[in-house]
């Protein structure tokens, strides 16, 4: 069978810098244009039944692909099951909806703090939990989810029930305003935030931070008994999972103008890890590939309205049992990116070098 | 002769349970030697290697690494310390590659952290490379440099074991301890890895050896100590303990004078 | 806050915790066995539930004619109502636990993959399950028909134990012995709990994994069943949904008890229905699944494995 993956990172792997450059300058140009897809006769399949196509492509399809990659760090790199990813995106949207209406700030401003509510809740969770092994961890991820949408349901100064309506929506940025007639601003925004993450994910893997995830995921036991400092990088990785979709949820809220607890049901965590598994753990680009997927199948089958869970369903044990890795696997091959393979001819020099000192030094 | 304890197990025991692997157990390693631990299979060889590298608390006693106590301190922050190990049975992260590996150890002394491998500071990049090139040295210094790009899983099983040496190495130990490192090879290849294990020791690392196979324990051991049913039973020069008739009589389960 | 309820209400508190307790017992050794033998979390365990307490409605209504405004019944027809109510449940929830073996875990097992994939596939099916219900019951809530009247067995003080609380207890004790038994003394129970110790040696004994791990689905969905019969003459209401919070608290218990053994979901069921109920009777109920949690991370701060669970928080070396 063809490989398209392998193609792919061949393909990608032996082209120089300028030609990646430019490839990836074109595929981020035509990602930005997605929102005029649904525009022309023949791409009209695109469109969504029931929600417009580009409001779809903001929530739930942009959030899903940015949430799904910020639980690849845990999941995916670290190996570590969060079942309630969700806490995170709700503490994003709720630190929007508080201080977008009872302070004069804006969204810009408030973007940071949402991060920064849910990085710090994240190791505030992950200092105690984190020394739990697997299931038990999941356990009781899937439960400080619960507790969080509990919490907010039943505290009453932030709405309870009913949530909390007039979030505003973020200043216009180079004359682009940002309100419910413009879904494709908000894209753009989710764009630029996939973007970072993938640059952040792609930077840390390569480095020590990724190395110590790696190395944790496959074998814990060992990975501390070789120095990993186990515990503060499974915090970081918590951590900063948790700001991704802290970040989330913040545009979330902005975009949605409300925010009400039953947004945050256990449901949206267990979808958001089903992106991540169903596209490949690990691997960026399945992720996002699964989250497209995911997100934007249900709602074009919005049609079956009823049955369209079913059908999900369906579709997860099928493709589990067909390709058990996901769509695209993280890479087992033995070939190394750009960078890796520059930095591994740049180790051999520098040892070619020093023998040949030696040998001259010994004469 | 200045004889440094690198390690110092003061009356150790170890208890699983009811169960006493190592029942005060007195027994050391000199700085810039090659100490080889040997005994039947169950004696509690791997457990003193547990216990060293905090994988266990001991029940009772004392370990010291030159001079300080080390029971209760963190498995990660012992190998900081200087003490790195191999398993008995592999455990690499087979899906990283060769190079990776130990990269991955050598990331112990490592200073900048998450903030500097992301911006790429400068002071993180010269020290990713600088690691880098100290990798590839320690894999050709083992002699698997030309495996460096694969993957952990798919080298060849002798060099899977050689890999693990090279990423205790990796963690710049001051004391380092091989657990079964000839298991499964054949006779040439014990030749080179004893040629291996005595050039580590020239390069100024002490070794710790646990081993089976006598031949290659006498041809480079300085001292060799037995365990038996988690007692120690002897502790000597090898061609002595040897022809200790209690070793005789632990290795074949009948007094030496017997046969 | 309101501490004296605990004083005045006590022992109706005990006994409602109690008979939440044993249900959650049961309900908690479908997800330790499985657990036991396969290191996972059996995601579609609360449709297993589910499926059992339609099971009963079902068996109630059209087999025996019961509807809202039957007449309980008594004596011999009592109790073959409720055995053929509870053998239905079981024989619903273990034949759907082996389909759900089958259908989710066997491929992906013998395939030796990640334990993430599993996960997934165990979600997809547990979403079919409850996604089917839901459409064929328009998302309604179902009540059981009255088969047993509530009476009050005896009363001391004003305190009195329900007779559906009294067969919960008893037959929820009798089930979890019977369970435990059968692990420990029979041939196949004893096979399991080889899988349970190491998978690699039990393979090695000659132990047919595929037959130990369907076997031990089938028990553990034989006694779901059960806790979904006894769960519907107690509460006599369930939904499509009514599988999800059970099963998050039954999970809760058989991982605050210490999972993969038996005795940590006995002890793990009773302590989880216990604090339910004097929590949310000091809290308030609408804190109740908060607090389940918070006992939970209590406990796991101070017993990582769980109050009875071994170490597997660590493997060797
Ligand atoms: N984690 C443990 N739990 C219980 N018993 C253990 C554990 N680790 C080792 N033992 C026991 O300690 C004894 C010594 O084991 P070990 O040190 O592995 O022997 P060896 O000398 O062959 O390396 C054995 O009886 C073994 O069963
Ligand atoms: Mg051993």
């Amino acid at each position: 069978m063809l490989n398209l993956r392998d193609k792919g990172a061949q393909l990608w792997e032996d082209w120089n810098r300028p030609k990646r450059v430019a490839f990836a300058l074109i595929m981020i140009f035509g990602v930005f244009l997605l929102p005029y897809a649904g525009d022309f006769s023949f791409t009209s399949i695109l469109n969504t039944p029931i929600a417009s196509y580009q409001a779809i492509l903001v929530y739930p399809v942009g959030m899903y692909i940015l949430m799904a990659l910020g639980l690849n760090i845990v999941v995916g790199k670290s190996g570590l099951l969060d079942l309630g990813y969700v806490a995170f995106f709700a503490i994003g949207a709720y630190t929007a909806a508080i201080l977008g209406t009872k302070t004069t700030l804006n969204i810009w401003e408030i973007l940071p703090m949402g991060m920064g509510f849910a990085m710090l809740a994240g190791v505030l969770l992950g200092i105690p939990t984190l020394r739990l092994r697997g299931d038990y961890l999941a356990i009781v991820t899937l439960g400080f989810g619960e507790i969080v949408r509990i919490a907010v349901l039943n505290t009453n100064s932030i709405g309870g029930p009913n949530g909390i309506p007039g979030v505003p929506n973020p200043p216009s940025i180079l004359g682009q305003s940002f309100d419910l007639a413009n879904p494709a601003h908000f894209f753009w925004i989710v764009v630029v935030m996939i973007l970072f993450v993938i640059w952040m994910v792609r930077r840390l893997s390569i480095r020590r931070p990724g190395r110590a995830w790696e190395a944790i995921r496959q074998d814990e036991d060992v990975a501390i008994l070789m120095g990993v400092p186990t515990l503060r990088y499974k915090i970081w990785s918590f951590s900063i999972g948790a700001a991704v979709g802290g970040a989330a949820g913040v545009i979330f809220a902005s975009q949605q103008m409300l925010v009400a607890p039953q947004t945050f049901t256990f449901n949206v965590s267990v979808l958001i890890l089903s992106c991540v598994v169903f596209g490949g753990m690990g691997n960026i680009w399945g992720v996002v590939l699964g989250a497209t997927i995911l997100s934007y199948f249900p709602e074009r089958i919005r049609f079956i309205s009823s049955a369209r869970q079913l059908v999900f369903g369906l579709a997860l044990i099928i493709t589990m049992n067909l390709r058990p890795d996901g769509l695209l696997p993280r890479k087992k091959r033995e070939h190394l990116s750009l960078e890796e393979r520059e930095a591994a001819k740049a180790a051999k020099a520098a040892l070619k070098q020093a023998k040949k000192l030696n040998s001259g030094a010994s004469k | 002769m200045s004889t440094e304890r690198v390690l110092d197990l003061q009356n150790v025991t170890m208890r699983f349970g009811g169960v006493s692997a190592l029942n005060k157990v007195d027994f050391h390693v000199n700085k810039g030697e090659i100490a080889a631990l040997i005994g039947p299979n169950g004696a509690g060889k791997t457990t003193v290697f547990n216990v060293v590298t905090g994988v266990y608390r001991i029940t009772d006693g004392d370990i010291k690494f030159k001079g300080e106590s080390i029971v209760g301190m963190k498995r990660h922050q012992i190998t900081k310390l200087g003490i790195a190990r191999t398993f008995q049975n592999v455990r690499l992260f087979g899906e990283m590659t060769a190079l990776e590996n130990v990269l991955t150890a050598s990331d112990v002394h490592k200073k900048s952290g998450l903030v500097g491998a992301l911006f790429g500071l400068p002071k993180a990049r010269h020290e990713e490379k600088a690691d880098r090139e100290r990798a590839m040295e320690i894999l050709d210094f083992i002699g698997i440099a030309q495996h460096a790009d694969r993957l952990g899983k798919n080298l060849p099983y002798g060099d899977q074991r050689r890999l693990e040496i090279a990423r205790a190495l990796g963690t710049s130990p001051e004391l380092l301890l091989l657990d079964e490192p000839a298991a499964g090879f054949n006779p040439a290849e014990k030749v080179e890895l004893a040629a291996t294990i005595r050039k580590i020791r020239d390069a100024g690392y002490t070794v710790l050896l646990i081993e089976h196979d006598m031949s290659l324990i006498m041809g480079i051991s300085d001292r060799v100590s037995v365990l038996d049913f988690g007692e120690k039973i002897a502790d000597d020069i090898p061609s002595k303990v040897q022809n200790d008739p209690k070793v005789i009589e632990a290795y074949l389960g009948v007094p030496a004078d017997a046969s | 806050m309101n501490f004296s309820v605990v004083q005045s209400q006590f022992f109706p508190l005990l006994i409602n915790g109690l008979a939440l307790g044993f249900i959650y017992v049961l309900i908690s050794v479908g997800y330790t066995m499985v657990y036991g033998v396969l290191r996972l979390i059996n995601f579609a365990n609360s449709e297993i539930f589910m499926l059992g307490t339609f099971a009963t409605i079902i068996v109630s209504r059209t087999v025996f004619k019961f509807d809202i405004n039957s007449q309980p019944s008594h004596g011999m027809k009592l109790l073959i109502v409720l055995l053929c109510c509870l053998l239905a449940a079981m024989l619903t929830s273990g034949v759907v636990a082996v389909l759900v073996e089958l259908v989710a875990y066997r491929r992906l097992r013998s395939r030796g993959t990640n334990r993430l994939g599993s996960l997934i596939s165990a979600i997809g099916t547990s979403i079919v399950l409850s996604e089917g219900v839901r459409l064929l019951t328009h998302s309604l809530p179902e009540s059981s028909p009255r088969v047993l009247s509530k009476f009050y067995i005896f009363t001391i003080h004003g305190v009195g134990l329900r007779i559906d609380q009294f067969l919960v207890i008893i037959s929820g004790a009798l089930f979890f012995f019977a369970v435990d038994r059968f692990v420990k003394l029979t041939r196949i129970g004893k096979a399991i709990r080889a899988v349970s110790m190491s998978e690699e040696n039990s393979r090695l004994m000659g132990i047919n994994l595929n037959r130990v791990i369907s076997i031990t689905f089938l028990v553990g969905g034989l006694v779901t069943g059960a806790a979904a019969f006894l769960y519907e003459t107690v509460y006599e209401t369930t939904v499509f949904n009514v599988g999800f919070n059970l099963g998050i608290a039954a999970f809760t218990a058989a991982v605050l008890g210490g999972i993969g053994n038996l005795r940590g979901a006995f002890y793990g069921g009773l302590t989880l229905g216990l604090a339910e109920e004097f929590f949310s009777a000091v809290l308030g109920t609408q804190w109740k699944e908060v607090t389940v949690f918070v006992v939970l991370v209590l406990v796991l701060l101070v017993r990582p494995n769980g109050l009875f669970g071994e170490a597997i928080q660590q493997s060797r070396v």
